[in-house]
């Protein structure tokens, strides 16, 4: 790394930070806390009431069936962190594992696990989304499971580069001369020193993650009916856009908001960890 | 050196190759719902017989292995096989098609990088200030505008403002160029946003990067053109990242394309690709996986080789 | 400034383009790109829509009051037992390709459609016609293996094609060739199908467009954009939402007629729950139609009994049928009297069509209320035809196609191991009225037939009829002649003008 460039102007004030780590909890919980804060039943059709703008009953208007968008939305915004947090994490179990394993041990195990990550890698992200897709049907978790394996080396090459730094360092080497686990080794000197890194790539990719889904869902191809996710609800409005666009709108402003949310945290958190790119 | 890295990466690059070969045509014969079935649509009459006559009629009824031998002879030797059940060529459908998804994502790149160094610039001069937050937030929030949603606004927009409008569809360049231009222009700027955002920020701390140099302070204090030098460095100074962000750009371009061709009824690959998945055309489907896959993985080498080129650190 | 007018120029550079497009093309806007345009190999929707009346003929044709009336043939004779028809052809029709329509097309056609190595799906429509021959260049004769009530009406879907095409399964796919009154010119994948007017028509006057081109726009909301924007001149055969929502805005014109073709919740009875006929009441109770109707279709269209309100002389009333009365309680008495456990688990199968989703979801909620517990699965298409052809389903959504005899209602979906029978139901009853109401010569006779059948089919049968919903067709102020049709053939095209 560059050297620490220390008293130069470019210290970030850590409130940007703050606020940044501010928001993205309050999103989640947000989400989190959805039944309890979510004034109507996201399910609940009401014909008489639909296709309202906004108003005192329904604050940001109602769908096609009448339901209330401001609770779908907070159910959707709850579906969407929830399938891009399943993505991310299971691209980050399954990948981070493979790109450990390469580096540390090297050999054939690495290139053979590093070829086929290779294989993944080249195909543009949303092609190899919609294949699985189309493999696997739609629907929530095979949206999870597409966007996993489509960021799975991702990881498996995040991890791989600092793991080999780390696993050839002095200290992994001490540790391995007076006969600790492989594993052990791993989890105690390899992960610790790479988790911040990890962090910012978590959070970037939650944020592609969440543009990802309502992609396919935009295609059909996504989270099903009745269940909302912000990419569902956006499809779905986006059919009633002449008479009233209030669904496609408010939906598209959550998707917006909240991979903006987690992209800003590990843009800001990236600056932190190195100032050199500021 | 240079020699065997260029090879030891064409090799790897053969194999990449062959595995998207074999993942893209697995992946699709693992998609359930035959062609067959959905030519006829849900409502034909037909027997189980009379399918299967349909389905050997289109080679259906081979193994699979020598489905992929076939198939793979035949792209190797620069036949890409025929549509399904017109019977074009795959090549001159995917001829058709590449255009518009060229001209879209051109434009987006050309729109973006032309917008990103004035906004780079100003975002490294407003540095310091409250502006600044402000820039930042703006630029995160350039890169996670969902396209297609930015794509129906301006559409929803301009039917408001402007009716009477003509912005749907596509005509080639050649038969109309203006109207070529005027039904891109709105999908490229959806397109372009995030592109505009990465680039900008990439001139921004390049512009940053260049200031602390010792020169430009020398040049500064000497009051000759700092103006220029600033400029000739940072410009020189963003071409690497700008260079490593191709490969991720033309990712971008290629998986956005797909969802915005879609809105705006651009006829391009994105249509091609969707349309394919619908009416299960297998040997239209996989070579345009294959085709747009390829591009995909030639970018990125090309990127690999100009980046060792001109950051002489990297190495094998 | 500067930016302002350029701003300005580009906007009267994308005004203009409308202008200079030709002013006597139509603009159609469609959704889906058809498959390919052979009329006897690809039968589905999209490619219907355009060449059925426009680009190809049949010897008969349906009308816009839905009765079967003569086109390429002038008249026809029917034998006294009923399996012999000589049809007369017109005269002076020709093909696009310069050549004279004559009989040997016509027997050229029907063995085309019968051929194994075309293999059509239309082939069970011809698969009475035991012989058929050319008499003179003017005359055919055909002869049915037993009498069929509906032949006429099945002629109208075979398109006539030259005779040069009978072994030929390739080329009308790209390059269509009829009688009809345009003429196929350009296919761009993707983005339009443009079609020519055939000035040799044999309907004196017609067409009096110089083209129709067919748009292809995926998107519902570009489609929608385009004809309030006047790009679009046409949006054929949109569904009530959509429909709503141009409605009154300036410059665009709708007409409606009620669908032939019913939205419908199908069930396999090959196994439980559904295999017990009290559940399959008990479904009926639960759906609340006219409810449907209101959320899902906005009100545009009438609760379904087994065939259309638009087929006048044959549909019974709704209100005849006891298990149209929407009744939850009345639902969780069968569920209970049929001893199934409640509430009954289940997965719902959804064609992904935007009308079909949005009824299952009501539905969903509907049968939620009387003892039923639903999951949607809503793949995409392909995977739904696999699974609904191959009864790879509990229950599924979805809409059938209409005709306008009854026995294209019928026969092929609940006859036993009919064509289209995935629920996998069989009631001899049922069969053996199907093969009156084919057979039968006699009006009153087959009529009789067929409203036993409308009252076995609408509690107990393998389908709860939905909906018929009211079929929309968008235009621009200022077109006159055209006429939708239920069966949602455009062939009225033809004596369609624009206004200037």
């Amino acid at each position: 790394m560059a050297s620490a460039a220390p008293a130069t102007a470019r210290r970030r004030p850590p409130t940007v930070l703050i606020v940044a780590s501010g928001f993205l909890a309050a999103t989640v919980l947000l989400a989190l806390a959805a039944p309890l804060v979510a004034p109507y039943d996201p399910l609940a059709q009401s014909v008489m009431a639909r296709l309202r703008g906004p108003g005192a009953a329904h604050w940001l208007g109602t769908d096609q069936f009448g339901r209330d968008l401001l609770t779908r939305i907070l159910y959707g915004l709850r579906a969407s962190l929830a399938i891009s947090f399943g993505a991310v994490g299971l691209a980050l179990l399954v990948g981070g594992t493979l790109g450990l394993i390469s580096a540390y041990y090297r050999g054939w195990t690495e290139r053979i696990v590093m070829r086929v990550m290779d294989v993944l890698f080249a195909f543009p992200v949303m092609l190899l989304a919609i294949g699985i897709i189309a493999v696997l049907g739609p629907g929530a978790t095979t949206t999870a499971a597409a966007i996993a394996i489509v960021y799975t080396p991702i990881f498996a090459r995040l991890l791989r580069g600092p793991a080999l730094v780390v696993a050839t360092s002095d200290y992994v080497m001490s540790a391995r001369s007076i006969g600790a686990s492989d594993a052990r080794i791993i989890a105690l000197h390899i992960l610790p020193n790479l988790a911040s890194v990890v962090l910012v790539q978590m959070s970037l990719l939650m944020s592609t993650a969440i543009l990802v889904e309502a992609s396919l869902s935009f295609l059909g191809l996504g989270t099903q009916p009745p269940t909302p996710s912000l990419g569902m609800m956006l499809a779905e409005g986006r059919n009633f856009l002449l008479l009233s666009p209030w669904s496609a709108v408010f939906s598209g402003l959550a998707i917006l908001f909240v991979a903006f949310v987690l992209n800003f945290f590990g843009d800001v958190l990236r600056d932190q960890l190195d100032p050199r790119l500021r | 050196m240079r020699r065997s890295f260029i090879l030891s990466r064409l090799t790897d690059l053969v194999v990449v190759l062959f595995g998207v070969s074999v993942i893209t045509f697995l992946m699709i014969r693992l998609v359930p719902g035959d062609a067959v079935a959905i030519m006829l649509g849900a409502n034909a009459e037909v027997t189980p017989e009379r399918m299967d006559e349909l389905r050997a009629r289109i080679g259906l009824d081979q193994p699979i292995v020598v489905q992929y031998l076939h198939w793979i002879g035949g792209v190797l030797t620069g036949d890409l096989g025929q549509s399904l059940w017109t019977r074009r060529p795959v090549i001159d459908e995917i001829a058709v098609h590449i255009w518009p998804t060229i001209q879209l994502a051109g434009l987006s790149l050309v729109i973006g990088a032309a917008l990103a160094v004035p906004l780079g610039v100003l975002m490294a001069r407003l540095r310091g200030r409250g502006w600044e937050i402000g820039l930042q937030i703006g630029s995160v929030a350039g890169l996670t505008v969902p396209s297609f949603w930015l794509g129906i606004m301006m559409i929803l927009a301009l039917t408001t403002l402007a009716p009477g409008v003509q912005m749907l569809g596509y005509v080639p360049f050649s038969q109309d160029p203006l109207g070529n231009l005027a039904r891109l222009i709105l999908p490229a700027i959806a397109l372009a946003l995030p592109i505009l955002a990465n680039l900008a920020r990439l001139v921004r701390s390049a512009m940053l990067d260049a200031l602390q140099q010792d020169y430009i302070r020398t040049a500064r204090a000497k009051g000759v053109s700092e103006r220029a030098i600033l400029y000739k460095h940072a410009l020189r100074n963003a071409l690497i990242p700008f260079v490593t962000s191709v490969g991720i750009m033309t990712g971008y371009l290629l998986s956005g394309a797909i969802v915005v061709e879609q809105v705006f009824a651009i006829p391009g690959l994105g249509r091609l690709l969707l349309g394919a998945i619908a009416e299960r055309n297998y040997p239209l489907l996989q070579a345009t996986i294959l085709l747009v896959t390829v591009v995909f993985v030639a970018v990125n080498f090309v990127v690999d080789l100009v980046y060792a080129w001109i950051d002489p650190r990297v190495k094998t | 400034m500067k930016r302002l007018i350029s701003t300005a120029a580009l906007v009267a550079a994308m005004s203009v383009g409308a202008g200079a497009a030709g002013a006597q093309v139509l603009e159609l806007a469609v959704s889906d790109s058809p498959a390919g345009l052979d009329p006897h190999i690809v039968t589905a929707f999209a490619s219907f829509q355009v060449v059925n009346g426009t680009v190809y003929e049949a010897l008969t044709e349906v009308g816009p009051d839905l009765r079967i009336r003569p086109s390429l043939a002038e008249s026809w004779e029917v034998s006294d037992d009923g399996t012999t028809y000589t049809f007369t052809l017109r005269e002076g029709v020709t093909f696009h390709d310069g050549s004279a329509m004559t009989a040997e097309d016509v027997v050229a056609s029907i063995e085309r459609v019968k051929s194994e190595a075309i293999g059509s799906p239309l082939a069970s429509r011809v698969a009475a016609v035991a012989g058929a021959s050319a008499v003179d260049e003017r005359t055919v004769e055909m002869t049915l293996s037993e009498p069929s009530a509906p032949f006429l009406t099945q002629l109208a879907s075979i398109a006539i094609v030259p005779s040069a095409f009978q072994a030929d399964a390739e080329s009308l796919q790209q390059q269509p060739v009829g009688t009809g009154p345009f003429a196929f010119e350009e296919w761009q994948p993707n983005n339009f199908i443009l079609l020519g007017a055939n000035e040799d028509y044999w309907r004196d006057g017609m067409p009096k467009l110089d083209g129709v081109r067919f748009n292809i726009v995926p998107e519902s909301a570009t489609r929608q954009v385009g004809i309030a924007s006047g790009q679009y001149q046409m949006l054929p055969n949109i569904d009530a939402a959509t429909a709503l929502q141009l409605q009154g805005r300036p410059g665009v014109v709708l007409q409606d007629t009620l669908e032939l073709s019913y939205t419908l919740i199908g069930m396999n009875t090959s196994q439980p729950p559904f295999d017990d006929p009290l559940v399959r009441q008990a479904v009926n109770y639960a759906l609340d139609r006219e409810a449907i109707v209101q959320a899902a279709l906005f009100g545009s269209g009438v609760p379904a009994g087994p065939l259309s309100p638009a087929l006048e002389a044959w549909a019974r009333d709704v209100s005849e049928f006891p298990c149209y009365q929407h009744s939850p309680e009345r639902a969780r008495e069968l569920l209970a009297e049929a001893g199934v456990e409640t509430p009954v688990k289940l997965t719902m199968l959804v064609l992904p069509r935007q009308d079909i989703r949005d009824i299952a979801q009501v539905a969903q909620a509907q049968l939620e209320a009387a003892g039923f517990e639903v999951e949607l699965n809503i793949p995409e298409l392909g995977t739904f035809v696999q699974d609904w052809r191959n009864s790879n389903f509990e229950i599924f959504a979805s809409a059938n196609a209409g005709s306008v005899d009854p026995d294209d209602f019928f026969y092929r979906a609940f006859r036993t191991g009919g064509s289209t029978n995935v629920f996998k139901y069989s009631d001899p009853r049922v069969d053996e009225l199907l093969e009156t109401g084919r057979t039968e010569r006699d009006e009153a006779a087959r009529k009789a037939a067929y409203d036993e059948l409308q009252g076995i089919l609408a509690c107990e049968g393998p389908v709860a009829h939905v909906a018929y919903g009211q079929l929309y067709t968008a235009t621009r102020e200022g077109l006159s002649g055209f006429e939708i049709i239920a069966n949602r053939s455009l062939s009225t095209l033809a004596e369609t003008s624009t206004a200037q």
